[in-house]
């Protein structure tokens, strides 16, 4: 277990609903089967309605988390507006590839609405910032394998804000607790056109 | 009965031009000396009776063992040269220990005694080549009781040949054929587990030289509920005693 | 004039011998699940078998009506699953001789197993193993294994590749996982109850047509037994072929 991506353990999904978006993460920090954090958030907001999610070896979650606030932020003053979920995807492609050969150890995600019109947009990357364009849902982390299951089963296109959160929960909650390595909380974020609604859900704690 | 000795009398596994295997035969002798044992199956449980010769004051009467545990829910009664039944209770217990092991299950009563019995012809070579494990044919025959969940209650009497059979009531040993007549006499299909207690002790009081008490004969039963069980001898002190009271209710109504 | 040339292969003579080595085992790929109702048992797997990236078979059945109204799987390495369940097969012919035809029950069998599993510890076969059946009371039973015997009995598992992405959503929808009561505020869970056997081949169907969708080791078939107090029956689903 030297892989660096599972090292800290976590995992993140988003999916997309009609007219809005989900994306969760769990909480824990460990240090390989040493639980070291209950409160490692790793869903991070960039402009109202963009959220990134980033899962792998923590000090590069951190850091990447630090590297993106930065270039956002450039960008909003550049271009007096928040960046739109597209373009921050981009910006995270090129920013991964410019590591091509020494690259962070990171599974992010991308998810949110279009500033403009609302449309929404996830997306999925490797660690060297190959995009994964889906239109139904996006995993990441440790319990990718067990997310993958739960998404396929339980997802079903063009539900509204309230079953998304149900059914993001259900598969983030279910897929963490068939892995060591995830767990100890959840975070889950809803994004729709007027508001963002953030839930920390009460979890198994083992 | 075997007046005229023969060549045959000596290798253990020769047949005699008649088709017998002597020593096996003699083995059957050798039971015919041994102390009583009664076996008797109700609906209930079985009960298992044996006679301990206590031949002198100073022996100690509970170290006389003539019913023995092979499992908690199989026991065994035995006559004749009881020291050839260790070999065979300890190769019960194994294949009843073994089963459990391996399947989870107490083994059938059936099963045990086929076992017993598959040991019992091992004074010969096996026939896919096991060792020969004895130099004769065992001299004890063994009254198994047991209890399953496929036939219940279930009395099989083991014979030095290696054949065994189902009883319902079974004496083996010297005041064998008395009591095996009593218990035709007896025996029917309704008996209830008290009722075969003062039963086996009635017939060993028969068939006794000794006056029966709770230190030369001993009763075990065995059940679905208590599984098996030796009785203590307080306890056969009790049966003893209305058994006693029974025949003296009977004497009574004769006279 | 020169007749004779030196080949060119003596530079290549190795003073260290190569060493060659066999490696005794292969993954088969396939996923199998079996769920536990309460007068039903069923075990599942999809009809692929592959070996690397190739398909070797859209249809090679690995579930097994062994006798005695118990069915068996061993997902993995596929000739150590024949081997365990030819073996089993064997073992319950002479449990028939020595136990004058009686019937194996499921617990006995699923003992019998791990000491056929355990027996190979130093060598084992490379299978998860799952047996199906009814207990003494008539109830759905489902026993699952590691490669070395260790078991446990429980209402529903996944075994074989895509076993990390079924098992999670057994958990959610067989034993309610993470489900509480409406307007309990978590503290009520939602209660187990017994799944009728249509909605268990309902939830084998979706668990495996998902897996088949991520998972390139599942795919082709879905073969079903069902195992009642009236027998073993076998149904057949087809799965995307890509």
């Amino acid at each position: 277990m030297s892989d660096p991506f599972s090292i800290n353990g976590g995992s993140a999904v988003a999916m997309v609903g009609k007219d809005c978006i989900a994306i969760a993460s769990d909480l824990r920090l460990g240090n390989q089967s040493l639980g070291v954090s209950n409160n490692f958030e790793k869903i991070f907001g960039f402009g109202d309605k963009c959220f990134l999610g980033l899962t792998g070896l923590a000090t590069d979650v951190l850091t990447l988390k630090e590297t993106f606030r930065f270039k956002t932020n450039l960008y909003k003053l550049r271009e007096e507006r928040s960046i739109e979920p597209e373009t921050l995807a981009n910006l995270v492609s090129s920013t991964l590839y410019e590591r091509r050969f020494g690259p962070y150890f990171v599974s992010p995600i991308v998810a949110g609405l279009g500033h403009k019109d609302n449309k929404p947009f996830i997306c999925g990357f490797d660690s060297i910032g190959c995009i994964d364009f889906a239109k139904d849902f996006i995993v990441s982390g440790t319990a990718s394998d067990q997310l993958y299951g739960m998404c396929e089963s339980l997802y079903e296109p063009d539900l509204e804000p309230e079953q998304l959160f149900e059914t993001i929960s259900q598969a983030l909650l279910n897929a963490v607790d068939r892995d060591a390595l995830s767990g100890w909380g959840a975070v889950v974020y809803i994004v729709t056109k007027d508001k963002v609604v953030k839930r920390v859900l009460k979890t198994r704690q083992d | 009965m075997f007046l005229t000795r023969s060549e045959y009398d000596r290798g253990v596994s020769t047949f005699s031009p008649e088709g017998r295997l002597f020593q096996v035969e003699y083995s059957l002798e050798a039971i015919k000396l041994g102390s009583t044992a009664i076996g008797i199956s109700t609906s209930q449980g079985v009960i298992l009776g044996v006679e301990k010769r206590v031949t002198s004051s100073l022996l100690e009467a509970s170290s006389i063992e003539k019913i023995i545990e092979i499992d908690h829910h199989i026991g065994c009664a035995m006559s004749g040269l009881t020291a050839d039944a260790r070999s065979m209770i300890d190769h019960a217990r194994v294949s009843s220990l073994t089963h459990n092991l391996y399947y989870d299950e107490d083994i059938r009563v059936e099963s045990l005694t086929q076992s017993v019995c598959d040991l019992a012809l091992r004074f010969g070579e096996g026939a896919e080549g096991e060792k020969r494990l004895m130099s004769r044919p065992f001299g004890v025959a063994l009254l198994i009781a047991g209890v399953d969940k496929h036939k219940g209650p279930q009395l099989y009497h083991a014979e030095p040949s290696g054949t065994f059979y189902r009883y319902d009531a079974k004496a083996i040993g010297s005041g064998s054929e008395g009591a095996q007549a009593e218990l035709n006499n007896e025996y029917h299909k309704s008996l209830t587990l008290e009722e075969a207690e003062l039963l086996a002790l009635k017939i060993l009081k028969q068939v006794m030289e000794e006056k029966l008490d709770c230190k030369n004969a001993q009763l075990a039963s065995v059940t679905a509920e208590g599984g098996f069980q030796i009785y203590s001898e307080e306890k056969t002190d009790a049966i003893i005693k209305t058994l006693n009271e029974q025949a003296t209710d009977e004497d009574t109504v004769i006279s | 004039m020169q007749t004779t040339v030196a080949s060119e292969y003596s530079n290549e003579i190795h003073s260290v011998p190569i060493e060659h080595r066999f490696n005794p085992y292969s993954d088969n790929g396939g996923t199998v699940l079996g769920i536990a109702g309460e007068d039903f048992a069923v075990l599942a797997g999809d009809t692929r078998q592959v070996e690397g990236y190739s398909i070797q078979s859209r249809y090679e059945p690995k579930i097994f009506d062994v006798g005695d109204n118990i069915v068996m799987t061993a997902n993995g390495f596929a000739a150590d699953g024949v081997a365990l369940i030819d073996k089993f097969r064997q073992q319950l012919k002479w449990y028939k001789f020595d136990n004058f035809g009686g019937k194996l029950e499921i617990k006995s069998a699923a003992r019998y197993i791990q000491h056929l599993l355990y027996g190979k510890r130093f060598f084992p076969y490379y299978v998860s193993t799952l047996i199906a059946g009814l207990d003494e009371e008539g109830k759905g039973a489902v026993y699952s294994y590691d490669p070395v015997g260790s078991y446990e009995r429980e209402q529903c598992r996944a075994g074989g590749a895509a076993a990390s992405l079924i098992m999670p959503f057994l958990d959610n929808q067989v034993n309610f996982k993470n489900q509480f009561i409406p307007g309990t505020d978590g503290k009520e869970k939602k209660p187990l109850k017994y799944l009728t056997l249509e909605e268990v081949i309902e939830l084998v169907r979706d668990a495996f047509s998902s897996a088949t969708e991520r998972h390139i080791y599942v795919g082709d078939g879905l073969e079903i037994k069902i195992v009642t107090k009236d027998g073993v029956r076998t149904e057949y689903y087809p799965l995307k072929r890509d």
